[in-house]
């Protein structure tokens, strides 16, 4: 147990160093099982950019609320790979079950950071969700809709912004929350043993309810296995 | 197991607000993260043009020959043009000014533009830049030449068309197209982005980190701003001014003006080239080698409008870059803008 409980911190600690975010993870909960409790995922697609993501997670078995503990890092494809990042470390929870039909909640912590020629970001925030949906051994069909919010950000400006764009610019940790978007849209898989074929597609909508992100689509392609 | 949970679940909770005890600073607050405008910095020098306070300076002596100068955009600002400033010690007056929503000239909201109707790229441009003109002109017999970059040389055309007695001289580098359909085509294919790229992921992935509402300028302008500032498209590695430069820096994308003036244009469809065919001054037409958006024959296309011109080709610079690299301006452009004016 104390071992668990040292490599989990070691894991969000490390997480948080590389400045990275966890998302989120499409989970079929009717797969569930005491001998299957880790999981380990890959996914690719577009959500503020063209990305590509790889996570675990692990199960705390109950048997009214199963748990899943875990982190996911992904990251925008592009010339630079490593200038921008995303991580989310949380925990995504069953809280009611009827029959087919079943209600989860995801809490994360989220951590990213972003460069380009003017600026370096590395922000904190929050990724709260909720999901419906129907799910069977082999398939299930889902509603998801949640809101990412950029609770603080540090901005860190290169010399090139201040040589070429402004010279009194404030860089430092800006809050209160810089951003924040809202998002909904259907998940649904296929299972087929103890691996999990997921899709998920939807619209992103920013906080006034308003105006729309420059992408304001997501849609991701992922594949879960079971061990 | 319920320990590692409640460890996991503090330290989350912990990472996600352990900032909120920190002094506040904010995005949106003048001058935080882009320069503050007229209205916030009165130090700032201006004119009031239409209802509108802009940005405006100018140089060289009052009474002699205007030459206004039209930044890009819409949306820019005129600092990169700044090199021009030597004209004034040549005999001319040269002047500056920031379009209104644009630079550090006065911000106005998404509707005002809008409420501006199908008459709007007249009421917004055509008549600011006649109140400009009118602002520091001395007398009826004072010379005006416009030159303009980009959207300027848009703007400049669709105003000397519509006015073309009142201009005695236009020089034009690189206008992005003249008809509506012209200026769509050119945004797409210098701006394209591929789709595995840096600049769309650097376009894209910034909308998490913040979100401005329509009023929130210092937001829009800033995230905006991030994506101007180069484009290896057009062959824009950024300005050098040499000792033309402010002793400050400080510039600013105007992300209100541009978005309203596109969805303006989709629906009003408005040709620059309207009117032109009446100026039969030579026009300067200035296009740069460096930008794989304007060929020689997209240069064909767009200059078929001007029925009296010269035609110039600026060799190993940019879509800016006649104006904003000092040695290119001092050794060539200047010079020639100097000879086109004596010709007229």
């Amino acid at each position: 147990m104390k071992s668990f409980t040292i490599k989990s911190i070691i894991i969000i600690a490390v997480f948080s160093l590389l400045q990275n975010k966890i998302s989120a993870q499409v989970i079929n909960w009717k797969k569930n099982s005491k001998q299957n409790k880790h999981l380990l995922h890959i996914n690719s697609g577009g959500e503020y950019g063209i990305t590509a993501g790889i996570g675990y997670h692990r199960l705390v078995p109950a048997k009214k609320n199963p748990l899943w503990l875990g982190g996911e890092f992904s990251m925008p494809l592009g010339n630079e790979l490593a200038d921008d990042l995303k991580v989310k470390l949380g925990a995504q929870i069953r809280l009611a079950a009827f029959n087919y039909f079943q209600f989860s909640a995801r809490v994360q912590g989220v951590s990213r950071r972003y460069h380009n020629q003017s600026v370096t970001l590395f922000n904190f925030g929050s990724d709260f969700a909720g999901t419906l949906g129907y799910y069977r051994k082999h398939w299930f069909l889902g509603v998801e809709a949640g809101f990412d919010k950029a609770i603080v950000t540090h901005f860190k400006h290169s010399d090139w912004y201040k040589n070429n764009i402004y010279d009194n610019v404030q860089d430092g940790w800006y809050e209160p929350a810089t951003g924040g978007n809202f998002y909904y849209g259907l998940q649904g898989g296929y299972s087929i043993k103890k691996t999990d074929i997921t899709l998920k597609a939807g619209k992103l909508l920013q906080q006034d309810f308003q105006s729309q992100p420059l992408l304001p689509f997501f849609g991701q392609l992922g594949l879960n296995f079971r061990f | 197991m319920k320990k590692s949970f409640t460890i996991y679940l503090t330290f989350i909770i912990i990472s996600v607000f352990s900032f909120s005890c920190s002094k506040e600073r904010y995005i949106d607050a003048p001058g935080n993260l882009v320069p503050k405008t007229v209205e916030q910095n009165s130090a700032l020098p201006s004119i009031s043009v239409n209802g509108a306070l802009l940005h405006s300076e100018a140089f060289g002596p009052e009474d002699s020959t205007l030459i206004i100068c039209i930044h890009g955009g819409p949306g820019g600002d005129y600092r990169y043009m700044l090199n021009c400033k030597t004209l004034a010690t040549k005999g001319y007056r040269v002047v500056f000014y920031d379009q209104r929503g644009a630079g550090l000239s006065q911000r106005f909201s998404k509707s005002w533009y809008k409420s501006q109707g199908r008459d709007a790229i007249n009421r917004i441009f055509y008549d600011e830049l006649r109140g400009v003109i009118a602002h520091y002109k001395t007398s009826a017999s004072q010379k005006v030449i416009l030159i303009g970059q980009s959207w300027g040389a848009m703007l400049a055309t669709g105003y000397t068309g519509k006015y073309p007695n009142e201009i005695n001289g236009l020089i034009v580098a690189e206008p992005g197209g003249l008809k509506w359909n012209d200026v769509v085509d050119y945004v797409s294919e210098s701006r394209s982005f591929k789709l595995w790229g840096e600049t769309l992921n650097d376009a894209t992935y910034i909308d998490q980190f913040m979100t401005g509402k329509e009023a929130q300028h210092e937001i829009l302008d800033y995230k905006a701003g991030l994506m101007g500032t180069t484009n290896a498209i057009v062959g824009d590695l950024g300005s050098d001014l040499g000792n033309n430069a402010p002793p400050y820096v400080a510039s600013r994308t105007g992300a209100v003006v541009n978005a309203a003036s596109y969805e303006l244009g989709q629906d009003t469809k408005p040709d620059f080239s309207a009117g032109i065919n009446l100026f039969s001054k030579k026009v300067l037409f200035v296009y740069s080698s460096n930008n794989k958006a304007y060929p020689d024959s997209w240069v064909s296309r767009i200059a078929a409008a001007y029925p009296n011109k010269e035609i110039f080709k600026a060799q190993g610079v940019g879509h800016s870059g006649m104006f904003d690299q000092v040695n290119f301006w001092t050794t060539t452009m200047e010079p020639k803008v100097i000879s086109y004016i004596q010709s007229l």
